[in-house]
């Protein structure tokens, strides 16, 4: 009897959890979902008051983006772009990493590489597109050179951050036990600053992809913004949305499924403690 | 708790130590000058003072996290000595769990991993070993970093009042277990506190020091075997003894 009460309650308690959990996820994604059901929503209205090319109706853009994922255009473009975006942003981080850390532990490094940062944060990213593409040409060095130069001075300023941010009697309680240089890195550096590390790379990424496509647009024969280009040239309003749409969900997906999950992964220790 | 694998206990010592701080206004303060003072291995002195006084630059010296401007702060009796430090706060990395935060200490020491599942049980944390440092009472927290001090088999043990922040009834069960950590593993040892009482009880030795730079003023030597009892009226004198010493000194 009292097995089966435990194994009832059990049950019971499981079930309890997984409404719980289902609540929980239902409250994030909705409200999302309404956003985008309630745009997709007006931007229908609006194309059928209007009647016109400029604003097409969701079928319009609907069959664009199954024709360019059906032609294979789409997976080809997105794939040309996202591995810009990578090799700048890995340039980038090196660079960043470098300053950050620098900045942050030297007082002469911080001056002396703050007027280049905030010089970094200033300069618009069609400024080094423009550059890159004069002196570079038709090169991936062109993109990759672009996105570092845009990417690299809000990436080391949020490294440094993060560097001083670490708790200094934490650092102080390292030395006394005196953990090896592996060992701090591995067991201090790198789980305090790594919130930090999380929300330098998505900003990192969005800014690459701004940087990208204008690269792609002034100076490049493939990629999401070479696309785009072509779609403006012809006024295909449909094609422009389409693109920009499996981009973003590309987007999404990279967010969802490599930023959230490394971030659930390695704050998975928050959530245990607050239990 | 019999094997205990006793670290090596070393003497540590202070000789001509000065120390001078300068302070954000540019203002410069000698904190010690021409500061002595012997640690025999086993013993457990406690430095008592005002705020302000010197007694954390003392423990901090001896950890190696400043430097003297003059003299030298050395352990004798062992090599390169195994230090073990409590802090105010008791300093854990949250990301880890209670028995990583420990075994992260005894693999830097080098020690053994097997001991320090033992030290989590002497302080009576066994069953809170996986779990993270956050979910755990502040008092839970503070028996973590005394095990974590421990459990690197100290030959000394740096203590900077480590049960200020805890509520007066969780500090006195937590100075009962250091007491009895203390007969097991009879490292040397500091304790830097503003609890008189606490001094007396714990200490083979108190350290009162007065002025500015401090000084010496007084040193008492306990003389009560462990393991103590708390209620024993010898460490009520001895804390009034104190605190008359600290109330003339303060004028």
């Amino acid at each position: 009897m009292a097995l089966w009460t435990e194994a009832a309650d059990g049950k019971r308690g499981r079930a309890v959890i997984d409404a719980r959990r289902l609540a929980d996820l239902a409250a994030r994604v909705l409200p999302g979902l309404l956003f985008c059901v309630l745009l997709a929503a007006a931007w229908q209205v609006m194309a059928v008051r209007w009647n016109s090319p400029l604003i097409p109706g969701l079928r319009d853009i609907a069959e664009q983006l199954v024709t360019i994922l059906r032609s294979g255009d789409a997976a080809l473009q997105i794939g040309t772009t996202l591995a810009r975006i990578a090799g700048g942003v890995a340039i980038a981080f090196v660079i960043a990493l470098a300053v950050g850390l620098a900045s942050a532990r030297n007082r002469f490094a911080r001056a002396f590489f703050e007027p280049a940062l905030l010089l970094g944060l200033t300069v618009p990213g069609l400024v080094w597109a423009l550059l890159c593409v004069i002196w570079f040409g038709l090169s991936l060095k062109t993109s990759v050179v672009a996105i570092a130069l845009g990417v690299a001075p809000a990436l080391a300023i949020t490294i440094a951050q993060g560097i001083e941010a670490v708790d200094a009697q934490l650092i102080e309680a390292a030395h006394v036990y005196r953990l090896n240089a592996w060992a701090r890195l591995r067991y201090l550096w790198l789980p305090a600053i790594l919130p930090f590390l999380m929300s330098g790379m998505r900003l990192a990424f969005s800014l690459a992809w701004k940087v990208v496509v204008l690269v792609e647009v002034f100076g490049l024969s493939t990629g999401v913004g070479y696309a785009l280009n072509s779609a403006f040239i012809s006024q295909d309003v449909a094609a422009v949305l389409a693109w920009t749409l499996a981009f973003t969900v590309v987007v999404a997906a990279i967010e969802y499924g490599v930023f959230q999950t490394i971030e659930r992964r390695v704050t998975r220790w928050k959530k245990k403690a607050s239990v | 708790m019999e094997e205990k694998g006793l670290g090596v206990s070393a003497a540590l010592r202070f000789e001509h130590v000065s120390k001078t701080f300068v302070r954000a206004n540019g203002e410069r303060e000698t904190v010690l000058d021409d500061f002595s003072l012997d640690i025999a291995p086993g013993e457990l002195v406690a430095v008592v003072g005002s705020s302000g006084i010197g007694k954390s630059t003392i423990l901090h010296l001896a950890a190696g996290l400043e430097k003297p401007d003059a003299g030298r702060v050395h352990f004798t009796g062992c090599g390169r000595p195994r230090l073990g430090m409590v802090f105010q706060q008791p300093r854990l990395f949250d990301w880890l769990t209670v028995a990583d935060n420990i075994a992260v200490a005894v693999n830097a020491a080098r020690g053994d991993i097997a001991k320090a599942r033992d030290m989590l049980a002497a302080v009576g944390l066994a069953r809170h070993a996986s779990a993270y440092p956050l979910a755990l009472s502040g008092g839970q927290r503070q028996r973590v970093a005394l095990a974590r001090a421990f459990a690197i088999a100290p030959d000394a043990v740096l203590l900077d009042e480590p049960f200020s922040a805890l509520d007066e009834l969780t500090a006195r069960k937590l100075r009962l277990l250091l007491q009895e950590l203390w007969l097991d593993y009879a490292p040397s040892g500091i304790l830097v506190t503003h609890n008189t009482l606490e001094a007396a009880f714990l200490a083979d030795r108190i350290v009162v020091l007065t002025g500015r730079p401090a000084r010496i003023k007084l040193v008492i030597a306990v003389g009560d075997a462990r393991p103590r009892n708390t209620e024993n009226s010898f460490f009520f004198d001895l804390h009034r003894e104190i605190l008359a010493t600290l109330e003339r000194s303060a004028g």
